[in-house]
């Protein structure tokens, strides 16, 4: 056969040899874009495919105190987790399973075998024992992890514990601090994965890759521990000796509005919070009460009064026949009879009804609300917790003559004690209204190192610096020689208004059922602590503010501006003694004397003489510190030294 | 006819060895897992693949030693062979149907695919009857429509089984032969044109293969169904990189790839070895592609050219095609990769043909 065409052969095996090296080029090229170009991308979606993650919870953050001290922490509560297709002999697993955790053969072996991917054993596999977890491990057996996990800790029982909340079994914070920050509390979780073949098993030869949790960032508080344990104590004190229904007391930082220390009545333990009925650990009563305040609300008459220039508090005079006649209604003041002729400040002091009538009506209603509001009354003061109640005033427009003047002493509003301390702050600080708060700082877990800090934030400013430091002046002498004596503390120039309010139910006021209150200030000179107490329905006792929470703020006062190491004022207001009272005398210097000599001096004390001598060499106290007369003064007597010896 | 024999293509057939051992060694490693798991044993295709390399390795030094010329006279009786077997193999209860086709004949371990074997009847035959009748190749009456007549019955059933992969194969390899024996390139267009309108009436006939191929463009629009195979496959060869997970250290081989020794075995090729294995591999089939037309470009005769341009051409296609798939260039078809998929049928008688094609190349001028 002759070969007519073989050019054209020759051309066209030439041809196909081309196009067939360019067609494994574009093969080559395809297979470098695959694996090369778009090899990350392809390939972080077949590792989601592949691994199965065992996670790695984060370590929840630390609350502490402004001081470090630690007030919710963790401890190590490894939980058990299974990977049922990793589990060769099901029946053999659950029974070791069973044996370890205490539970039943049925159950265990229904999680070995279940057709998901992990499965975790609740409740008795989760948040176990070290010990437990350890037992676990020794089994050895495949497709069963301990993983680590922690339980929240809260070191000091029920301290504190409606303000820090509690976090549940997934560390997640269910009320309170712990479910105001959760966010940050809680942090990421982290994770061990494994590869896994399409059937669920692990695939061999391929290490476990770990990428670790972030824990949570520590939250250091506003709170002062100290001041915390003397607010804690005192509230267990009035509970055992009045019975209250419930208890409430609060403290702030009036230069700052941070929150110093906050309790409640009836407490709970976070870790047991289950042994209480839900409205009790769901109720932070300092944010979420609201009732009203009484007299303690007389502070926001006197100050709106004194900022408008509407009384002079030395020289304007009022009588008190013991009532006010308002639109047809008799006002009674709270003592039989009236007070008779006073000036404002006594008024003040008095805590007297019918004069703050006169104030609220010299203002008119729509100054007084204006100040009402101002300080803060009728809003949410921003704390950061979940829960806060708004109070409730009267509409503006329905507020008659009968209603200012109930108003301007506390009575027909409705407001929260931290309302109340907010509002009071302002009224002591120089008129700046602060938002209250808890949180003071973050804090890196690892690094120790701070991450971010609040700073104090002014709402607004109320009132001026004179006005602020005329009412500093009224209140202390509401302490000093009015309604207030319960609370003083001698040296610490306690400032204060009591309050006593009727409880309403259903519309109607409860007979000797009442909520008695006391908010304090101290140094009056320059406050560095706010203090309210309310004590709800105190039994065997009168339910005046002055006689239960007066003294109780005064207590948590004196102990606290102590821990603070904050210094005793010289001048103060001197107490008007009661009948009751001895009073506060200054030890004499008697170092040197002769027994003879003080003898002679008539002083009011008694004295303890220990030695042999003729002279004083030492005495307890130290002269100069003020005691009650009466007490007793220790003196140590011994010879004066020669001076030859 | 020279009855002088030199030595045969030696770069041909060390190619040849070269990626028949690669494939064992793939064979087993992409197959290990899925072995032990239904077999308990992990060599188990690996040891059927060195029973089947051996007897295709026999069967090409048989071939080898069989000069070419000699396969024309029976080049009707074998293709009339295989059209009988296309038609046994249709009827009910007697073809055996695997992966949704009826494409076997036999009994278990020891079945055929007819189509494999009409494949490579239809080359035979193509070659003898153009290079004899090449004066007419250029008329279309005279020349292509008996011709391609033929290969469209052929195509026809092995698509009633059906079988796309191996009947796509065969046509391509037809055409291939008739353009390098010199047709017209007019009436390539008119093929082309024709072609396209097929093409249209299978999807339309089939509306699952619209969605095999719009699946290829974009796997991830039907994760689950009809992109996962490509997605399953990318999923191996992109962690691969350029050095690849290292031989045995393939993780898509663990029941993510379906039968991964198979259709897929280069995407199991490329995750362990990488691109520089991929490469490889992929260069030497084009060496093997220029050695055949080399063969083809030197025959001593224009059968000799067309059957060693067939037979090359066969191979490259199907190579393409698998690999096409498999790196995502083309719609799922499935077929083998030649010398290095398992199957016994299938590598056996690539082996022979290569045998043919060495004996051709022990005559060349």
């Amino acid at each position: 056969m002759k070969r007519v065409s073989f050019v054209t052969v020759r051309k066209r095996l030439i041809f196909t040899l081309i196009a067939g090296v360019i067609l494994f080029t574009i093969m080559m090229g395809r297979l470098w874009y695959v694996q090369v170009v778009m090899g990350d991308e392809i390939s972080e979606k077949a590792e989601d495919l592949w691994g199965r993650n065992i996670p790695f919870e984060a370590k929840r953050g630390e609350i502490l105190d402004r001081h470090g001290e630690v007030l919710a922490t963790n401890v190590t509560a490894p939980s058990i987790l299974v990977v049922p297709r990793q589990i060769k002999d099901p029946a053999e697993a659950a029974e070791q399973l069973s044996e370890v955790l205490s539970l039943s053969k049925e159950k265990a072996y229904e999680k070995v075998t279940k057709n998901e991917s992990i499965v975790r054993i609740n409740p008795e596999g989760r948040k176990i024992t070290n010990d437990l977890a350890n037992q676990v491990r020794l089994l050895k057996l495949d497709g069963i992890y301990v993983a680590e996990d922690y339980r929240r800790h809260y070191p000091k029982g029920d301290y504190l514990s409606h303000v820090l909340g509690f976090a549940g079994i997934d560390n997640q914070g269910l009320t309170g601090l712990e479910l105001f920050y959760d966010e940050f509390l809680s942090g990421e979780p982290g994770h061990v994965s494994f590869y896994s073949d399409a059937k669920g098993r692990r695939m061999p030869n391929l290490a476990d890759r770990y990428s670790p949790p972030v824990d949570g960032q520590h939250l250091k508080l506003s709170v002062d521990a100290s001041v915390q344990t003397i607010i804690e104590r005192e509230l267990d004190e009035a509970e055992a000796v009045y019975n209250p229904d419930g208890a409430i007391a609060l403290a702030m930082n009036p230069n700052t509005g941070e929150i110093l220390g906050m309790s409640s009545r009836p407490g709970f333990n976070p870790e047991h919070f289950q042994d209480v009925p839900p409205e009790v650990y769901n109720q932070n009563k300092p944010i979420w009460s609201q009732y009203e305040p009484g007299s303690t609300f007389k502070i926001i008459t006197l100050a709106a009064a004194l900022e408008e220039g509407k009384v002079d508090l030395e020289r304007d005079n009022f009588h008190d026949p013991g009532y006010i006649e308002v639109s047809g209604h008799k006002l009674r003041c709270w003592k039989k009879g009236g007070h008779g002729s006073q000036t404002f400040l006594e008024v003040v002091q008095n805590s007297c009804n019918p004069g703050f009538v006169v104030l609220g009506e010299k203002l008119g209603k729509e100054k007084l609300f204006n100040y009402i509001r101002g300080f803060g009354f009728g809003e949410e003061t921003g704390i950061d917790l979940q829960g806060e109640g708004k109070g409730i005033l009267f509409d503006e427009d329905a507020v008659g003559p009968l209603e200012l003047a109930t108003t301007a002493f506390g009575q027909g509003v409705s407001v929260t004690p931290l309302q109340q301390v907010a509002a009071v702050s302002a009224a002591i600080n120089g008129g700046n209204l602060y938002q209250p708060f808890l949180a003071k700082e973050w804090i890196d877990p690892l690094t120790g190192q701070t991450l971010m800090a609040q700073e104090p934030v002014v709402k607004r400013k109320v009132i001026s610096e004179e006005t602020s430091a005329q009412i500093r002046s009224a209140l202390e002498h509401v302490v000093a020689k009015g309604t207030g004596k319960g609370a003083f503390v001698d040296g610490y120039r306690v400032g204060g208004k009591t309050g006593t309010a009727q409880k309403a139910k259903d519309g109607r006021y409860l007979e000797n059922n009442h909520i008695v209150s006391f908010i304090g200030f101290a140094p009056a000179d320059e406050p560095e602590i706010v203090v309210y107490v309310a004590v709800d329905n105190p039994k065997d006792t009168l339910q005046f503010g002055g006689i239960v929470a007066a003294p109780i703020v005064g207590n948590i006062i004196e102990d606290s501006l102590r821990a603070m190491e904050v210094p005793k004022r010289e001048d103060q207001i001197e107490k008007e003694l009661m009948w009751n009272d001895t009073p506060l005398l200054e030890v004499p210097d008697l170092i040197g004397r002769t027994v003879r000599d003080i003898h002679e001096s008539y002083y009011d004390f008694s004295l303890e003489v220990e030695g042999e001598g003729d002279e004083v060499l030492l005495q307890s106290p130290e002269p100069g510190i003020r005691i009650h007369a009466g007490s007793t003064i220790r003196i140590y007597m011994g010879d004066k030294s020669p001076p030859d010896q | 006819m020279p009855k002088v024999r030199t030595t045969p293509d030696l770069i041909l057939v060390v190619v040849t060895v070269i990626l028949v051992i690669i494939g064992s060694m793939m064979v087993y490693s992409a197959s290990a897992v899925w072995a032990e798991y239904r077999f308990q044993d992990p060599y188990f295709f690996l040891k059927r693949q060195l029973i089947f390399v051996g007897v295709g390795l026999a069967a090409m030094f048989v071939t080898v030693q069989v000069d070419y010329w000699r396969l024309k006279q029976i080049a009707h009786i074998i293709l009339w062979i295989c059209f009988g077997l296309l038609v046994i193999v249709l009827i009910p209860g007697v073809g055996l149907v695997r992966g949704g086709a009826q494409s076997w004949l036999g009994v278990g371990a020891f079945s055929i695919q007819p189509s494999e074997f009409m494949k490579l009847a239809m080359i035979l035959f193509l070659a003898k009857y153009v290079s004899e009748n090449q004066k007419y190749i250029t008329s279309w009456k005279k020349g292509l429509l008996p011709v391609l007549s033929l290969v469209f019955i052929a195509f026809g059933l092995i698509m009633l089984q059906p079988d796309l992969g191996t009947g796509a194969v065969m046509v391509f390899t037809c055409v291939l032969i008739i353009f390098v024996a010199g047709a017209r390139i007019s009436h390539f267009m008119f093929l082309a044109g024709i072609g396209a309108i097929g093409f249209v009436g299978l999807i339309v006939s089939a509306p699952y293969r619209l969605q095999r191929i719009t699946s290829f463009l974009d796997p991830w629009q039907d994760p689950l169904g009809s992109g996962f195979q490509i997605i399953q496959s990318l999923f191996a060869i992109a962690p691969g990189g350029i050095l690849g997970l290292g031989f045995g250290h393939s993780r898509q081989k663990y029941f993510y790839l379906p039968e991964p020794q198979t259709d897929f075995i280069f995407a199991i090729l490329a995750e362990e070895l990488g691109f520089v294995g991929g490469t490889f591999v992929l260069l030497c089939f084009a060496v093997l592609l220029w050695r055949g037309l080399r063969i083809a470009l030197h025959a001593p005769d224009l059968f000799g050219t067309l059957f060693a341009t067939g037979i090359i051409g066969m191979i490259a296609i199907q190579v393409m095609i698998n690999i096409g798939v498999v790196i995502g260039l083309m719609p799922v078809t499935g077929i083998t990769l030649p010398l290095l998929s398992y199957g016994g049928s299938s590598l056996t008688l690539m082996l022979t043909t290569i045998g043919v094609l060495l004996n051709i190349s022990r005559h060349i001028r």
